[in-house]
């Protein structure tokens, strides 16, 4: 190296520094890629990716989830883990681990309950941000208007109705916009002060991880219809 | 430190002799047991096919001053090892039908320049291919258990590790008397499979089978099945080839950095070394870390150093 630069602890610091994500309340700036993915968007999700990818979860199931190395199953795309709340389900299976397969996963027993709490969430917000990516790229099909109904109905119906806060979504997006809107932004969500727009994102997040590929389309295609 | 320039300047001045260039770092370690990897370790690489993956593996391993590997069938041939059978999960995935033709086909039909021409890179970084990884199970026909054995040569190795099963080795026993290969096997932990190796017990059952059986001896998996590596080691060290180091907790527990899992480096270290027995020592880095390869395999390999300093 020929460029000279001054040594020290400070230097140290200065080059520890520029690795680190930026904090900004509780939002970061993501840093550059390390060999555990992306750095994480908030301080609380960092540590979850730390108890991630410490635990070498990333090699056998991938930094974005989508990876089954030595047998490993597609978190993306497990029910097991849809099912998961808080760290409930995915604390149970990796604390015991699956053991004596013919490459096992290990077992963790040593996390404690916020590690476990932090790596669901992470895995959650990988899941949110996994899925988005997917059903926005997803081909898009013609829906089934009336089972599009029962879905938005069982899901939806406690916090719209398609003839008041949805009322004219039909005529003000076309059916590409208006699928984009149903998905909502990906995580993480802004944080808002207002309560109820703060839970109806959170909830949005959460069916990112529920929604097949069709329920989308039989969405798109009710709302486009009841929505006129 | 001396720029490129600089350093032109100052040689420029010297007699001929200084410019010989010294030994590679591997050399000049002088370790006392010999110290490899598994490429394995590298889990940042180009994927496979990619043309780049080759010379990246060359130069980590001059970048880390380790002078020998076990290199795995995918970092050779240009699909990943699953595609190719040996996870039995793999072999359920749609499509691999059809993936595992494509790689039959291509594997009775490469030239074995091709394995030649990836041994060279190595030859020209003075660096040693000592075993080729190829995980043999019931998805290879004869004819590709024959020109694996016919690949192994051309790579230039003395011999193969193999993360198979019983029921395979057996059908293997023709394949090493005749092409008087070794094939190394390799454990995890499954306790329960008789068909897989994991216990004393299951590695005997295959070194009774054929001398040109051996074992590639996996000390963290084989203490995440709460077996005991030292022991196994002296009981068997004629038939070891090498060992994979790394660092596991006991009843299937995970990988952790050397020196924080149950697992005995230190005395298995010692042994080997005490006892002059000529089992390669392969690092094998699997724990978790935000670090990328080389500079974890770095502290992988001054853990052991430290362990016999
Ligand atoms: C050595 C590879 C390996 C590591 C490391 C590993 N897993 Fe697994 N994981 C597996 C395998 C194999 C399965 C089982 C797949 C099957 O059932 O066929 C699995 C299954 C799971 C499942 C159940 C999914 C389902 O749909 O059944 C969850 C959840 C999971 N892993 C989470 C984790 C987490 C979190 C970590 C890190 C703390 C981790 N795993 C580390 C290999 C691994
Ligand atoms: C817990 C309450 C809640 C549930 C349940 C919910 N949403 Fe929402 N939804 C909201 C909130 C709050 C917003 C506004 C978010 C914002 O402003 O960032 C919103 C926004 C939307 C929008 C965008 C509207 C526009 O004008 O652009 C659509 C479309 C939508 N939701 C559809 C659905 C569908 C379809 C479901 C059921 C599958 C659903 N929502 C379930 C609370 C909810």
């Amino acid at each position: 190296m020929s460029r000279v630069l001054p040594a020290g602890p400070g230097l140290a610091l200065v080059a520890l520094l520029a690795l680190l994500p930026v904090v900004i309340g509780a939002q970061v700036v993501p840093g550059k890629p390390d060999a555990g993915g992306m750095p994480a968007p908030t301080v609380a999700l960092e540590r979850g990716r730390a108890v991630y990818v410490l635990n070498t979860c990333h090699f056998c199931h991938g930094v974005d989830l989508t990876k089954a190395t030595m047998g490993a199953a597609v978190l993306l795309h497990s029910p097991l883990v849809g099912a998961d709340e808080n760290g409930n389900v995915i604390g149970a299976v990796v604390r015991a681990g699956i053991p004596n397969l013919q490459t096992s996963m290990p077992a963790y027993p040593d996390l404690t309950n916020q590690e476990v709490e932090e790596l669901a969430a992470y895995i959650h917000y990988l899941r949110q941000l996994g899925r988005h990516k997917e059903l926005m790229g997803a081909s898009v099909a013609a829906g089934d208007a009336a089972a599009g109904r029962t879905y938005f109905a069982a899901n939806c119906a406690s916090c719209h109705a398609v003839t008041g806060n949805l009322k004219g979504l039909a005529t003000n997006y076309d059916a590409a916009t208006l699928r984009a809107r149903v998905l909502g932004p990906p995580p993480p969500a802004a944080s808002v002060d207002a309560g109820a727009i703060a839970a109806g994102r959170r909830q949005h997040l959460t069916l990112l991880e529920k929604y097949s590929d069709d329920d989308v389309n039989i969405l798109v295609a009710y709302l486009q219809e009841a929505t006129k | 430190m001396l720029s490129r320039r600089q350093f032109g300047g100052v040689i420029a001045g010297l007699p001929l002799s200084a410019l010989v260039s010294p030994p590679p770092p591997w050399e000049r370690a002088a370790d006392a047991v010999r110290f490899g990897l598994e490429t394995f370790s590298f889990h940042d690489l180009p994927p496979a096919g990619d043309p780049r993956l080759i010379p990246t593996i060359v130069k980590n391993m001059v970048e880390i001053g380790l002078g020998e590997c076990e290199i795995m069938s995918g970092h050779v041939e240009p699909w990943a090892s699953y595609t190719t059978g040996w996870w039995v999960q793999s072999r359920r995935a749609p499509g691999f039908q059809k993936v595992r033709e494509q790689a039959r086909h291509w594997r009775l039909t490469v030239p074995m320049d091709y394995y030649r021409a990836v041994r060279k890179q190595f030859d020209d970084a003075g660096l040693n291919i000592h075993l080729y990884n190829v995980n043999f199970n019931e998805t290879f026909t004869d004819q590709e258990r024959d020109r694996t054995f016919e690949a192994a040569v051309a790579l230039g190795v003395t011999g193969f590790s193999s993360s198979t099963v019983l029921t395979e080795a057996k059908r293997l026993v023709p394949f090493v008397e005749r092409h008087k290969m070794f094939v190394a096997m390799h454990n995890h932990n499954n306790l329960v499979d008789p068909d897989q190796f994991a216990t004393p017990a299951s590695f005997e059952k295959a070194l009774a089978m054929s001398d040109y059986f051996k074992v590639t001896l996996d000390i963290g998996h084989f203490v995440a099945g709460n077996n005991d590596p030292v022991a196994f080691i002296k009981t068997h060290h004629d038939r070891i080839v090498n060992i994979h180091i790394r660092d596991r907790k006991r009843n299937n527990g995970p990988s952790r950095p050397f020196g924080r899992g149950d697992t005995p480096i230190k005395e298995v270290l010692r042994l080997i070394r005490d006892n002059h027995y000529p089992i390669r020592c392969y690092l094998e880095y699997e724990y978790g870390s935000f670090r990328f390869s080389v500079e974890e395999v770095k502290r992988c390999l001054e853990y052991c150093r430290q362990a016999l300093a």
